[in-house]
């Protein structure tokens, strides 16, 4: 199943390789890893996707919280939590269509030189997905990029 | 690295100001004083370019610090290479329970490190390996002698650093020690380029990095505290057993818990297997004490795993070698009860019904005191019984009255002499094998092998740093003819430090070990593991190298005699003994094969029809 973890790291030399590392060398695929430092700019929030069965990830989490660099981590797939990802296109298309397209998604448009556009979306992964299949029918997506993911947990509601 | 030190509440080890504080010092000078002030005795090391500054800080706090009797307070014992030098500081560290240290230069001089530092690793032993590094400036420019350290041993070492800010360089230090020694202890790498070991700075005396997630986890494991109701529970699933067995591992001795484990067994009567790493844990000459386990281990530790209807895992963490299959392991044991300092371990191999994270000490202390509390009692003498018949009709045996020197004649007429009270290193394969079985080991820290990691070579460098570690003692390295090859440069530092340090080179003309494979799973073809046809002479090569008692055994009736005079020897000395080149190590559980499976040989009688080898290799290795 699919595991996002998340990771606060001290930012030293070879701790992101040391992180990635673990999970790379039992053959995962990480599908996504964020980085970017935390209001300390000593410590970095990492937001780890993989897919694997639970037992395996949660060792490979164990392992990772082995690791001296590591300050917390933990899966949130297993909290109430909130994904979201950010994606740039370069497409090339009538504005129209686009402009329309990016209506329906609540998508931005950050640039426009004649017939080609660049745009901003975000959201959830799979409504990442949906956004990419409708701008490929509204014309042709010269170029992609993706963030990956970034995210963290629900307030805590009041009981 | 933009290590950020505490502005508050710094982490300060000593209360009182360090003498020395306020002092301008190099990088250089500041590493040689955390090392003095973190009580190290003697450094191992080869020096080069990128870490001539320290090796000179070294020379002169020496000169500056010589003791009345003329002695150095921080010896350098130089190796042939730097493996051997962190296989020292690593025999230093398993013989006394210090970190030991090792001082490598850049490129060469750090990748020679990499082999026992994954050893450590593996075997969760404190080393602090300090590398020069090209200046600053000129990393990542594949300078003369760089090579990426930081990238290298991060994936081998329980923590590297790379102090590129020479601001951090005295509490990265000071740190290093710290994880290097708490927890499940491990070799930390601190890598220091060249212009950082000249930078002008002052000594401050005290401060450490925060690595806050690791204190945390670190006070959270050290001060987890048993509750009475997980105590309850605990003694209730022992109540249930007939026949609990403790199962004993490297833990013990990295926890100084002999002592714990010894008390607790004992109060309650119940019988103790340990793993490789883990001889030593418990008394081998103790009535309670059933040996190693697991692939050649004693045939009635493994019939005791296989009939225990509760396992008891202390430090151990079912490793492959033990296991075996891990579906088929412990079969009868309704419950696996299992304590380690590191979380990871727990159920990882095994699901366990009961288990704490915790120090091994401070928990079989508790246990014992609830247990004692309530009265605790339970009468096993039926599974002692069980226990004391597996002893007698699976004993430990041998060909007895071959034509060849069997290896374990001569382990056997060792250990007669030095009664288990000697410190005995190893190599890798059938010798190391032999030797675990046969010796008898009456505290912790005497057995010093490569368990893990398995590296041939480890024997005769630990031996060295084993001795240096512990003058008062013998050290016996008993090594193979393949794996003593492998360091065999290191015979030469023996006698340049006058180290009355005993090789023993067990002789079977190649790697015994993987003969013995070779002809179960590989239909006898010998690929690459003959070497009868090689050339050295290993009495003449010890001559060379400065030993002045240098002897080849060769005939069986001569062992006693042969032996008394090898282990009387004040000085260096050397002893090749020619063995059975068809002496094979048993029991063998094969890999990938159950208890059950186990095949024990000629001479010791198993419980079950021999099962034939497969003759095919397997996938498991």
């Amino acid at each position: 199943m699919r595991h996002t973890v998340s990771i606060l790291l001290q930012n030293e030399a070879g701790a992101l390789a040391r992180v990635a590392g673990l999970f790379a060398s039992r053959g995962y695929n990480i599908e996504s890893l964020t980085v970017a430092a935390t209001h300390d700019e000593d410590v970095s929030r990492l937001t780890l996707v993989v897919f694997g069965d639970d037992a395996t990830v949660e060792q490979i989490i164990k392992q990772s919280a082995k690791l001296v660099d590591v300050i917390e981590i933990g899966e949130l797939t297993r909290k109430e939590h909130v994904e979201r990802e950010l994606v740039v296109a370069r497409i090339e298309a009538d504005g129209s269509a686009v402009d329309s397209c990016l209506g329906r998604f609540g998508a931005r448009l950050l640039q426009r030189e004649g017939a080609q556009s660049v745009v901003e979306y975000t959201g959830r992964a799979d409504e990442v997905d949906t956004f990419l299949d409708a701008l490929r029918a509204a014309g042709d997506v010269a170029d992609h990029a993706r963030s990956g993911i970034a995210a963290i947990e629900r307030p805590l509601v009041a009981a | 690295m933009n290590a950020q030190l505490d502005t508050v509440g710094d982490i300060s080890r000593t209360t009182s100001k360090h003498p020395l504080a306020g002092r301008a010092m190099t990088g250089a000078d500041i590493v040689v004083q955390i090392l003095a002030d973190e009580g190290l005795d003697v450094l191992f090391g080869y020096s080069g370019g990128a870490i001539l500054p320290v090796y000179d800080a070294v020379f002169r706090f020496n000169a500056d610090h010589v003791r009345e009797d003329g002695s150095e307070p921080l010896p350098l014992i130089v190796p042939a290479n730097e493996q051997g030098a962190c296989f020292m500081a690593a025999g230093y560290a398993r013989a006394s329970g210090r970190v030991g240290v090792a001082l490598v230069t850049s490129g060469p001089g750090a990748t020679n490190a990499v082999t026992p530092v994954r050893d450590s690793m593996a075997d969760s032993i404190p080393l602090v390996v300090i590398s020069g590094q090209v200046p600053t400036g000129a990393i990542g420019t594949d300078a003369f002698q760089e090579a990426p350290i930081s990238q290298i041993m991060g994936s081998c070492a329980k923590h590297v650093f790379l102090v590129t800010d020479a601001s951090t360089l005295e509490a990265t230090l000071r740190t290093a020690f710290h994880i290097a020694r708490s927890g499940r202890p491990g070799p930390v790498v601190i890598d220091i380029p060249k212009d950082v070991q000249n930078a002008p700075l002052t000594f401050e005396g005290s401060r450490e990095l925060p690595v806050r997630g690791y204190r945390s986890r670190l006070h959270a494991v050290e001060s987890a505290t048993l509750t009475d109701a997980h105590c309850a529970a605990f003694f209730a699933q022992l109540a249930q057993a007939e026949r609990p067995l403790i199962y004993a591992g490297g833990g013990i001795v990295a926890a100084g818990a002999a002592g714990p484990l010894r008390e607790f067994a004992h109060a309650f009567g119940i019988p103790v297997v340990t793993t490789l790493m883990g001889i030593g844990g418990f008394d081998t000459t103790d009535p309670l004490a059933l040996h190693m386990l697991g692939m050649h281990g004693a045939a009635y530790a493994n019939y005791a795993m296989d009939d225990c209807d509760f396992v008891f895992a202390l430090g151990a963490r079912f490793d492959d070698r033990v296991v075996g299959v891990p579906d088929q392991f412990a079969p009868k044991a309704r419950a696996i009860a299992q304590v380690d300092i590191d979380p990871a371990e727990i159920g990882k191999v095994k699901a366990v019904d009961w288990h704490h994270v915790g120090s091994l000490d401070t928990t079989l202390d508790r246990l014992l005191a609830y247990g004692a509390r309530k009265g605790f009692r339970k009468d096993l003498s039926a599974w002692h019984a069980h226990v004391a018949g597996l002893k007698r009709a699976h004993a430990m045996n041998f060909c007895r009255d071959s034509e060849a020197i069997q290896p374990c004649a001569v382990i056997e007429a060792i250990n007669r002499i030095t009664n288990g009270r000697a410190i005995i290193s190893t190599g890798v394969g059938q010798h190391q094998m032999w030797a675990a079985q046969y010796f008898d080991f009456r505290e912790p820290r005497h057995w010093l092998t490569s368990g893990s990691m398995g590296t041939m070579g480890f024997g005769l460098p630990a031996a060295i740093g084993a001795q240096l570690a512990r003058p008062d003692l013998t050290v016996i390295d008993i090594d193979g003819d393949a794996s003593i090859r492998m360091n065999i440069g290191e015979l030469e530092t023996v006698t340049t430090y006058g180290l009355p340090v005993k090789v023993v080179v067990l002789n079977n003309s190649g790697d015994g070990m993987v003969r013995q494979w070779q002809k179960l799973f590989f239909k006898g073809r010998f690929s690459a593991s003959d070497k009868s046809l090689h050339k050295k002479d290993f009495v003449r090569a010890a001559q060379a190298d400065g030993f002045e008692w240098a002897q080849r055994l060769e005939n069986p009736a001569d062992i006693p005699a042969v032996i008394e005079d090898f282990l009387a020897f004040k000085g260096p000395a050397f002893l090749e003994v020619v063995i059975d080149p068809d002496a094979g190590v048993y029991p063998m559980v094969g890999p990938g094969a159950t208890y059950a499976q186990m095949i024990t040989g000629d001479w010791i009688a198993s419980r079950s029809a021999p099962v034939a080898p497969t003759g095919q290799p397997t996938g498991m290795f």
